[in-house]
């Protein structure tokens, strides 16, 4: 019984990572309207930035690294924006999506170059401590992390809801031409947008790390495959919903492996997604009505 | 760019011209050519390289059927192929069956598991089907990875024993060069009939514009499941080739990254034309061979080079370009498409 | 005269609102018959509520006496319907003969098996697609054409290649979405003359269209639909009298009650 319910404690855990992954996943289909195969390779991009801010600049701060994950995800953005989209908006939807492949393909293999494939065990930045509230026990590193997660989201949707970038890129998350009639650069917020999708995901990547004290180059494609089945869950495009898909997925996972070996662990995701997408097509977005 | 684009347009132009020209002649060269290759080429590790081409080629072509002449998005070939050999695998190591019975039962396995993922297809559309198939492609790699009972887990099959045919023990790459080699031939026949009859012209209706298709009574949903049953049947039955050739199977040979590289050369190729999968696979396999002595960055100048081929020529190298999927050089037509497609 | 086309009571609403609202018809077999309307009538959702694009909110379908309200398209198209598409859905990458022939779907029977053996039934309906379509290309004039891409086509020919493609199916009923919309003064009149011939071969037709000349030329019968409701049905005639339709397609007022306009035409 303890055991289940450290799981449960863990998949929450686990689960609001996810759920981080997958709101930059779901911005980034949103406002940019592809899917996009590169998200692993962001998630550790934004965990080795922070690993090596740590190494070079000798501060083991947990702001640093949040800032140097999200400062060097967002270049990457920025970089698979020009590669894989820019020129695409207009040519059938296949080709951003192969790009994107080739994209997680180059930096997987570029990272296996420049930081070595081998496992890195990363710098110890937090004094771990258990706390003990009657039967959950909860560490200190899941407390930072969960408080990570929800503080960035509600940035974010600060950001969505209050600020004037936030309403561009909501516009053109509805509706590109219509925004563009209006007068909002889509490109532009099209950049932004998956920007911050990706920055987004560059701090997931370092709550991972921290929590796994490890990383390394190919561990981002599981990540980057959890990312997309959560935001899959919440129908692709919403930003709470993908937050809700994330933490389902961590808690079935936690939860299944206590009933089956752990090397199951990666299908729980999956398998659910496929039960889930055969009942509810549209994920656990309401349909919506009016004029398909 | 646009006009080495342009370059290569018109260099397209005057092949296919030639190929035209000179069809039956080229065919027959190209098919002496490959029977004899066997006898002026004996190394294994060359020979090897002409399987894979034939294999991956096959595989790129039964993928074709569905990505590219019906229009969906699969990307879990690699589970297709993962169950396709493991059942050759196990059949012939637990039950002794031969492999040329074998060959017909994997294709038909791996149908069933295409018809059962291609059922959603009918309500399901573009991304949510792709991220179907791929997850099937994960879940099948994983419990392969962990049914020990059947698949040998994390130590696979080993000894997959070798076909015979009359007494002959096909043992070496240059033997299974001439299955491939029938197979590949097989499959190009078989599918060239399909395609240019009234199911292809079906599955390639539903393609180019599915409201329109079902107005002319094309059952979409029945079409695109034919397209899933026909593509997965050929991956299966290429499996069941492929698990006597290299004779130990584990589930790292069915990752994603064998799903990308068939994709790759899919698209490299060119989506919805017969030649284009198998120029695909003769492309790449070509180039990773080249490109083994650089090592590490192998598969950096690999991925660059699928980025160079969707910028310049993204229906591919012999892509179809009456479809909708000739994309970028008819911004227009192919824009109006896109937006209809988001409206939906 | 039977009656091929019913349409009882049928609705459509999204969400709240009532696109299509309680609108019977009858067609008979053998009539050119005209819907038209002001922009946003609902003419288009009636014709995919009819084509079976969508399904009813209430009321039914039924052609040649055979209730169809729900069927999917293809099914209905099976039974006897085809149509064309206010923004002409072509396959415009494909050749003309090559829409043409997958027209002919429902006609051939080709299976799999037949395509593989390369059996006689693939060989007769290759045939028949074949020699078909371009008995149909020539009966339309476009037998020129059958070669050209149908997307490189100019705008009137390409409405042309679809009906075309639509007599493939060898409908009872032909549905017309919009077929004069962009046309110029001299294509719509032989637009015009084309759907009287083809009625002439024994087609029956509706025509939804703008256009109130083209449609008194060429329709037997007219329903005018406003806001999603019917408020006029009869021949060419008794609709232009008629004092509601005057009044949705001008207003209300002394040029709309026509008394200005007809001063001034005599």
């Amino acid at each position: 019984m303890e055991y289940f319910i450290s799981q449960i404690v863990n998949g929450i855990c686990q689960g609001s990572i996810y759920a981080l992954m997958a709101i930059g996943y779901s911005v980034i289909v949103g406002v940019v309207g592809f899917a996009t195969f590169t998200h692993g390779e962001v998630i550790i991009m934004g965990a080795f930035a922070a690993y090596y801010a740590f190494q070079f600049i000798g501060s083991i701060h947990f702001a640093l690294g949040i800032v140097a994950a999200f400062a060097a995800s967002w270049l990457v953005g920025i970089f698979v924006y020009k590669i894989c989209y820019e020129h695409f908006f207009e040519a059938p939807r296949h080709i951003a999506l192969i790009c994107t492949i080739a994209i997680s393909i180059l930096l997987k293999n570029l990272m296996q170059i420049v930081f070595g494939a081998a496992r890195k065990p990363m710098i110890n930045i937090i004094k771990n401590k258990i706390y003990t509230f009657g039967m959950i026990q909860i560490t200190k590193v899941q407390i930072i992390i969960m408080l990570t997660v929800v503080l960035l989201s509600v940035l974010l949707l600060l950001v969505f809801k209050k600020t004037r970038w936030g309403v561009s890129l909501r516009a053109i998350s509805q509706d590109k031409s219509g925004a563009a009639i209006i007068g909002v650069n889509v490109k532009r917020n099209a950049l932004l947008g998956n920007c911050i999708g990706s920055g987004l995901a560059g701090v997931a990547g370092f709550l991972i790390a921290i929590s796994y004290a490890i990383l390394y180059p190919s561990m981002g494609s599981t990540f980057g495959m959890k990312a997309l089945t959560a935001s899959v869950l919440g129908g692709l495009t919403s930003i709470p919903l993908a937050a809700i898909g994330g933490l389902i997925i961590g808690l079935i996972e936690n939860i299944g492996i206590t009933f089956t070996s752990a090397t199951y662990r990666d299908i729980f995701a999956f398998a659910f997604l496929m039960i889930m997408l055969l009942i509810r097509p549209q994920g656990f977005a309401s349909k919506k009505g009016g004029r398909p | 760019m646009n006009h080495v684009g342009k370059k290569m347009a018109e260099l397209s132009m005057t092949v296919r011209e030639f190929y035209e020209k000179y069809k039956k002649i080229i065919l027959a060269a190209g098919v002496i050519l490959c029977i004899l290759l066997p006898f002026f080429i004996q190394s294994g590790y060359m020979n090897g390289i002409f399987c894979r081409i034939l294999f991956y080629g096959t595989m790129a072509g039964a993928l074709n059927v569905i990505n590219g002449y019906s229009g969906q998005m699969c990307l879990g070939v690699a589970g297709f192929f993962a169950i396709g050999s493991y059942t050759e695998a196990i059949l012939s190591t637990r039950f002794g069956l031969s492999m040329w019975a074998c060959i017909l039962l994997s294709g038909v396995i791996s149908m069933l598991f295409g018809v059962i993922l291609a059922l959603p297809a009918k309500r399901l559309s573009g991304i949510y089907l792709s991220i179907i198939t791929l997850g099937f492609s994960e879940v099948i790699r994983v419990v392969c990875l962990n049914w020990t009972g059947l698949t040998g887990g994390t130590s696979g099959i080993k000894d997959i024993p070798a076909p015979t045919l009359f007494g002959f023990v096909f043992s070496r790459p240059r033997h299974y060069f001439y299955i491939f080699l029938v197979l590949g031939i097989l499959f190009l026949i078989c599918t060239k009939r399909v395609v240019n009859s009234r199911i292809g012209r079906a599955w390639m209706s539903v393609r180019e514009d599915e409201l329109a298709a079902r107005s002319l009574g094309v059952e979409s949903g029945i079409y695109k499941i034919t397209a899933f049953m026909y593509g997965t049947f050929w991956i299966g039955v290429i499996g069941a080739v492929y698990a006597p050739y290299v004779s130990f199977i584990d589930s790292t040979l069915f990752s994603l990254d064998t799903g990308w590289n068939v994709l790759a050369m899919l698209i490299i190729g060119g989506q919805g034309t017969l030649a284009g999968p198998m120029v695909g696979s003769v492309v790449i396999n070509a180039l990773t061979e080249v490109l083994r002595s650089f090592g590490d960055w192998r598969m950096v100048i690999y991925a660059l080079l699928i980025l160079v081929v969707m910028w310049v020529r993204p229906q591919g190298i012999a892509g179809a370009s009456n479809s909708v999927l000739a994309g970028v050089k008819r911004k227009k037509e192919s824009g109006e498409k896109t937006g209809e497609e988001a409206e939906q | 005269m039977s009656v091929l086309l019913e349409a009882k009571n049928v609705s459509k609403h999204f969400g709240g609102l009532k696109a299509v609202n309680d609108v019977s018809m009858n067609i008979n077999k053998g009539e050119i018959f005209g819907i038209i309307g002001p922009n946003g009538a609902g003419k288009t959702t009636f014709f995919n509520v009819c084509s079976g694009i969508y399904a009813p909110t209430s009321g039914g379908i039924a052609l040649e006496g055979k209730d169809i309200s729900g069927f999917a398209p293809e099914k209905i198209a099976r039974l006897g319907m085809a149509r064309t598409f206010q923004n002409i859905q072509l396959f415009k990458y494909m050749t003309v003969l090559e829409n043409v022939k997958i027209g002919f779907h429902i006609k051939t029977k080709t299976k799999m098996f037949d395509a593989l053996l390369k059996t006689k039934k693939y060989r007769e309906d290759e045939k028949l697609a074949d020699e078909k379509g371009m008995q149909l290309l020539e009966y339309l004039g476009l037998e020129k054409l059958a070669a050209t891409r149908a997307g490189n086509l100019a705008y009137g020919m390409q409405r042309k290649v679809e009906i075309a493609r639509a007599l493939a199916t060898d409908p009872h009923i032909l549905l017309l979405d919009e077929p004069a919309a962009g046309m110029n003064p001299n294509e719509t009149v032989s637009l015009s003359e084309f759907i009287k011939k083809i009625n002439g071969d024994g087609y029956t037709v509706a025509v939804i269209e703008h256009d109130m000349k083209f449609v008194m030329r060429t329709c037997h019968r007219i329903m005018v639909l406003n806001f999603g409701e019917k408020i006029c049905e009869g021949t060419p005639e008794t609709v232009q009298q008629d004092k509601l339709v005057n009044e949705a397609y001008f207003g209300e007022g002394r040029i709309a009650r026509g008394e200005v306009m007809a001063d001034g035409n005599a």
